[in-house]
């Protein structure tokens, strides 16, 4: 009896309490598998030449993921067209390792004429989809790599008094498709007055041209109090406002990255002279949902809008590509294409039942016992 | 000023006191007043400030550069200004002989200086650069008022504008009993548009438009005293402080223009970058500047001789000039300094330790205010001179100019650069795409 009242009393927290199940531990059994398979993720960063946008990467990461860099003169801009580098670095903390792969974007707004500066990056966004879809649908799907990127950090001058035209349209052109994050560069030109009027001025633009920004998620109502709090904090800071060195300078007695002026020490770490700090503290703590939104907003979508395109499935259920360097085909021709292909299929099936057919008749009439259809 | 000391006599064999060449009515005097001629007795010399063709600076300009020197010495010489000019007759007269007595021809600097501050004069700034960059804020510190167009009542954060527009605002500015009329003129829309093909050509019309305004009226048989001057004197080019190189616009545009006006490139908002990375950056620009052949004010054709290259070649190791902008003061040590205030510090606008807007000021406006209003670039002066040669041919009444000053003074410099031809060599249009070159006309 006083066993079915401890029972009644539902101490399950108790391992040795019977009727626990002990599905609790699933939590470590998951995390210490992805440990041990580590994590991936993919940033890309956009934005002007000059703004600072490899050092903030290298101090975000404390590493310098471009060591041997070679800047082109003006001269040389006039000719480029925007490339794509992409350059990949296994960090490893604490025995977690991450394999964070920076995907760069030169050539971004420097020409006279960039009209069609974002053409190259939406279509190396799309690919990554195109393999990624093309992956999970193949016959082996337990190794997907997957390099769909998912953060961009869109870097806004702090120079001008808000967004550039070029700002927007590349905003709304990719805000479909991959989790923008603004960040305003260089923010040591700014006072603190003008820093926050800018802040202001961005977001009011954002809202009037309808770009739809990454938004962090509201804090769960069964975290902590710190944890809200901060989260909080970080939704009213959006865009960021950083400062990136990865010098060490003395100040106050003690060495801190930051720039040295004649004027001052702005310190990168201290949030008081900028939001460094906070962006690092974002994107590590939610790195998770930033992989789970890419998952299931921007590939879904992406999904879809391929599948309703034309991709076709084939008898095995594979998806089979369209031919990537046409692009969008006209639809009718789509049509008749696939209509011929599976007429073709249809024809091919009918002739593998009719032969297993006669082939089943002859096992009959020879044996007696055919095998039954 | 006021104190003229007549120079030593020596007593010399009996050669007639040629008088220095200083002196001598020149084709352009160097202190071209804007209103009624010198005073000086000298013959009826011209309202305008034609500036004198390349050939024969030789002399004339012998007063009238130390003015220019001055400026070479950044650090500021009051000395520059009254004893330059007061010695500047004796030491320089380079073919005349020494005075037997004194005879006051160095007071024509006085009397200059009284119908220039009577008359005051003009000078037009152009300012260009993509939006946000600080140009009106830096004009207004530059001259201590509100004098940019954001002043005039637009809007600070007005949207940028889906063209560019040539917005002109002038203002008279007195200090001393001088008095200037300081015309600004902004550019705003360059540069901010996603295609920004061809972004300098309203810009390179305007100012054509205004040299041609101006050569017409000077063509004039019968012109006005003071022909109202709009001509873009300089332009004031604001280069982005990426900290790597110069945008590829920033290049085409010099290119283009670089040619039909003085231009100054600035490195603005440069409290983004700290003094390492500023010298890197000046470097660097530097040598794309020389690269693409692009000659910013002082130009070297207007280095007369050795004392001129030199200071002008200590200011272009200097430039362009790293500036910050500020109308804000805030209390540094004690006293009022213009400045930025941030959460590490103050930045001092006119500390030069912080950056270069003193040098930019000084060498702007105390020593080369009047050379950078007064040299024309090269097309403008050659089109200028051909344009009157060859109106001067086609009215007949006019041909008595020829033989005068100004008349072979044109030739020559027509000359110079390739001869006459039937036809027109230049039209507007042609300078305008920054085609001339110099020796290879035709």
């Amino acid at each position: 009896m006083s066993q079915a009242d401890k029972m009644k009393q539902g101490q399950f927290t108790n391992p040795e309490t019977p009727g626990y199940v002990g599905f609790a531990n699933l939590p470590n059994q998951v995390h210490r598998k992805s440990v041990k398979k580590g994590f991936e993720f993919t940033l890309m960063v956009v934005g002007e030449s000059g703004l600072g946008k490899s050092t903030l990467i290298n101090s975000l990461f404390l590493t310098d993921l471009y060591p041997e860099r070679v800047i082109p003169g003006a001269a040389e801009k006039i000719e480029r067209t925007v490339q794509i580098e992409a350059s990949t670095v296994e960090i490893e903390e604490r025995g977690v390792k991450l394999r964070l792969t920076v995907v760069d974007t030169p050539g971004y707004g420097d020409a006279i004429n960039s009209q069609d500066c974002f053409s190259t990056i939406i279509s190396y966004i799309d690919d990554q989809f195109e393999r990624y879809l093309h992956d999970e649908s193949g016959l082996n799907r337990r190794h997907i790599v997957d390099n769909r990127v998912h953060c961009c950090f869109y870097f806004i001058s702090p120079l001008g008094h808000g967004l550039k035209p070029l700002d927007v349209q590349f905003m709304k052109a990719i805000h479909n498709k991959v989790n923008v994050v603004p960040v305003i560069a260089k923010a040591d030109t700014l006072t603190l007055r003008e820093r926050e009027r800018l802040k202001r001025r961005i977001l009011d633009e954002i809202d009037e041209h309808g770009i739809k920004i990454y938004h962090l998620p509201d804090a769960e109502s069964d975290e902590d109090e710190d944890f809200k709090e901060q989260t909080k904090i970080l939704k009213a800071s959006i865009p960021f406002a950083v400062v990136g060195s990865n010098q060490q300078i003395e100040a106050k007695g003690k060495k801190v990255r930051g720039r040295l002026y004649p004027w001052g020490v702005v310190e990168v770490e201290n949030p008081e002279h900028n939001d460094f700090l906070k962006l690092r503290i974002m994107l590590i703590t939610h790195m998770q949902d930033l992989q789970e939104v890419t998952q299931d907003l921007h590939y879904e979508n992406f999904r879809s809008e391929r599948l309703k395109r034309g991709g076709r499935l084939s008898s095995h259920g594979y998806i089979l590509p369209l031919s990537p360097a046409n692009g969008p085909e006209p639809e009718e021709m789509d049509k008749d294409m696939i209509l011929q292909e599976k007429e073709a299929e249809l024809r091919r099936m009918q002739e593998m039942i009719t032969k297993m057919q006669a082939q089943m008749q002859k096992q009959g009439d020879g044996d007696g016992d055919g095998p039954n259809m | 000023m006021s104190d003229i000391v007549p120079p030593e006599v020596r007593p010399k064999p009996a050669v007639p006191a040629k008088p220095p060449n200083v002196g001598a009515p020149s084709p352009s005097s160097p202190f071209p007043p804007q209103g009624p001629g010198i005073g000086g007795g000298a013959s009826a010399l011209p309202p305008s400030a034609i500036p004198v063709p390349i050939g024969s600076h030789v002399a004339s300009h012998a007063v009238g550069h130390n003015v220019g020197h001055g400026a070479g010495h950044v650090g500021g010489l009051a000395a520059a200004h009254n004893g330059g000019h007061g010695h500047a007759g004796a030491h320089r007269s380079g073919g005349g002989s020494t005075l037997l007595g004194y005879i006051g021809i160095d007071t024509i600097i006085e009397q200059m200086r009284k119908k220039t501050m009577k008359a005051g004069f003009d000078f037009n700034i152009m300012v260009v650069g993509n939006s946000g960059l600080g140009k009106s804020t830096l004009v207004n510190t530059l001259f201590k008022s509100q004098v940019s167009r954001r002043s005039a009542g637009w809007a600070r954060d007005e949207k940028i504008p889906k063209t560019i527009e040539i917005k002109a605002v002038s203002h008279v500015l007195e200090e001393g009993g001088v008095k200037m009329k300081l015309t600004v003129v902004d550019t705003p829309g360059f540069g901010d548009q996603i295609n920004n093909d061809n972004c300098w050509e309203p810009i390179s019309k305007y100012i054509n438009e205004q040299y041609e305004k101006f050569l017409k009226e000077e063509v004039n048989i019968t012109r006005k005293k003071r022909i109202p001057d709009t001509r873009v004197h300089c332009c004031i080019y604001f280069i982005t402080p990426t900290g790597h190189s110069l945008r590829s616009l920033d290049i085409e545009f010099m290119k283009r223009l670089s040619h039909s006006v003085n231009i100054i490139p600035v490195i603005a908002k440069s409290d983004t970058m700290t003094i390492e990375e500023r010298l890197e950056f000046k470097q660097r620009v530097r040598k794309e500047l020389e690269m693409g052949g692009i000659e910013v004010y002082p130009q070297k054709e207007f280095d007369e001789d050795m004392e001129d290259k030199s200071d002008n070649d200590k200011i272009r190791e200097a430039m362009p000039f790293a500036v910050v902008g500020s109308d804000k003061e805030y209390q540094v040590n004690g006293k009022r300094v213009l400045g930025r205030k941030t959460a590490w510090g103050i930045v001092e606008v006119e500390n030069p330790n912080h950056c270069e807007f003193a040098q930019l000021r000084d060498f702007l406006i105390r020593y080369n205010m009047w050379c950078v209003a007064k040299r024309t670039p090269l097309t403008q002066l050659l089109h200028h001179s051909y344009f009157k040669y060859n109106r001067v041919t086609e009215a007949s009444s006019l041909q008595s100019n020829m033989s005068g000053h100004r008349g072979r003074a044109a030739l020559r410099a027509v000359n110079r650069f390739g001869g006459l031809s039937e036809k027109p060599i230049f039209s507007v249009a042609s300078l305008a795409d920054g085609s001339a070159r110099r020796g290879t006309f035709m």
